[in-house]
């Protein structure tokens, strides 16, 4: 019994230890973001931060950093937000756009004001700023 | 005459039956953009029977166009329908058909986006009273049907001016007020014909819960040409997760000399089998002292969505007034 707990607390530590880490970036110019912020941008309830035009950007639908996202951050399934998306192209809305690398994503973030997206925390450097972080 | 409309119908979800297109990005039931203008475009059909009184309906109801895009702070949303486009009918004599080629606007606006909480909006559109009359459409719905509070508390479009305040932190609040002081757009395409709404709402959401409540008043215009004032209360939740929707709207209505709908209320349970599949239950109870009509109904109901803008729906509704008992089936397509 005592192995079977000793196994348990070691596999969760190092699970810990090991889990990947990602971040919500943005562009430089935005001040900073809460998570209520972030859903909203990403389920395009606002396009909007005061003046500046917010631009969410997705990885591929498959990628599994997005799944991560979905699941971690907003809190919903691919099947989900297909339905989501579905009912916002009756109310005129469209998803985020997305990018098949997230060196596209870096890219893009670094170029275009109010630009907002995620990637392996691994990837960011100073040029982005990092507003939330989760972990697998 | 049938027929070709349903070749047509066939044809059209034949065209868009590709779920995923990779070259174009084109996905079904999110539209497609013109161009590299900032305007996409779309539309959804629905067909359906119903069985009711030992008599059978065919109707092609809904064949509607949207067109929608913004430019910066400003966006706008073009909503074009024929309305019971086609309808065959059994009567004692034989079948009757009918046909209304009306090409009705079911929503027109304009919206301005201040900043991320405050949102400004001009034209024709729905209510947004509840949550049912959000998104009312056949393919978005649960149902074929749509609940009688739905359709007899408040009006399901305004024409005027609507306006928003939204803050999005742990918890989303919403505070919109809904004015009209003018004739409707089309105004034979609503519920009453009203020139005068004027009504507030709170919405509050947070994790799988959503809240809400509507307040509001209406001119309605009678059959004798004079107009009366309506009031009418509208508390609504939704719960959801990835299996379960729980949705209930509770509603009253009243004129200055007392209620002309004493309450009007369903409670809503959709309970996702798979990704495909869903069972739905709905009961429905009303009072309406305007046309001295009580009701109480259950509704069964099952959805199979192929790919989630495809619908193909069945119900079966028991009235305690037994001679309303019907069945209902639908196909219909958002693209």
């Amino acid at each position: 019994m005592k192995r079977l707990a000793l196994y348990i607390l070691l596999e969760l530590f190092t699970s810990q230890l090991y889990a990947t880490e990602y971040a919500v970036v943005i562009n430089k110019n935005i001040e900073s973001l809460h998570l209520g912020q972030i859903k909203a941008f990403f389920l395009k309830k606002t396009s909007y931060l005061g003046d500046e035009a917010i631009v969410p950007i997705n990885l591929s639908s498959r990628n599994p950093i997005r799944i991560s996202f979905e699941k971690k951050v907003l809190h919903m399934s691919f099947t989900r937000l297909k339905s989501y998306w579905t009912k916002q192209h009756y109310l005129g809305h469209r998803p985020p756009i997305s990018m098949k690398s997230q060196a596209s994503v870096k890219a893009f973030i670094e170029k275009v004001d109010g630009a907002i997206g995620y990637m392996d925390l691994k990837k960011v450097d100073g040029d982005l700023k990092i507003v939330y972080k989760w972990s697998d | 005459m049938l027929k070709k409309l349903l070749i047509v119908l066939v044809l059209v979800s034949a065209l868009f039956g590709v779920e995923y297109q990779e070259e174009s990005g084109y996905h079904l039931g999110e539209g497609t953009q013109v161009g590299s203008l900032p305007l996409y475009i779309g539309g959804y059909f629905s067909v359906d029977y119903r069985y009711k009184e030992s008599k059978s309906r065919y109707r092609i109801d809904d064949l509607a166009f949207l067109a929608y895009g913004n430019y910066n702070k400003l966006s706008y949303m073009s909503e074009f329908e024929f309305k019971e486009f086609y309808t065959l009918s059994e009567e004692e004599s034989g079948f009757t058909t009918n046909q209304d080629k009306s090409l009705h606007v079911e929503r027109l606006y304009a919206d301005y986006n201040f900043n991320e909480n405050y949102m400004l909006r001009g034209g024709k559109y729905n209510s947004q009273v509840g949550f049912w009359n959000l998104l009312p459409i056949n393919v978005l719905r649960d149902t074929t049907s749509n609940p009688i509070s739905t359709d007899i508390i408040f009006p399901k479009f305004t024409t005027g001016l609507y306006a928003s305040y939204t803050s999005f932190n742990e918890g989303d609040l919403k505070i919109d007020t809904m004015l009209q002081h003018n004739d409707d757009f089309d105004s034979d395409y609503n519920n009453y014909v009203i020139d005068e709404h004027y009504a507030l709402g709170v919405t509050y959401s947070k994790d799988e819960f959503e809240v809400k409540l509507n307040i509001g008043m209406f001119d309605n215009y009678m059959p004798n040409n004079t107009t009366q004032n309506l009031y009418y209360i509208l508390a609504s939740m939704k719960y959801e997760t990835e299996k379960l929707q729980v949705m209930s709207e509770v509603g009253s209505q009243s004129a200055t000399d007392g209620f002309t709908t004493e309450y009007a209320a369903y409670l809503q349970g959709v309970y996702r089998l798979s990704e495909e599949h869903a069972a739905i239950l709905r009961l429905e109870s009303y009072d309406d002292s305007y046309n001295d009509t009580r009701d109480d109904i259950a509704i069964f109901g099952y959805t199979y969505r192929p790919l989630y803008p495809v619908a193909l729906k069945a119900e079966y509704q028991f009235h305690s007034i037994s001679l309303q008992n019907q069945f209902l089936f639908s196909f219909s397509v958002l693209f």
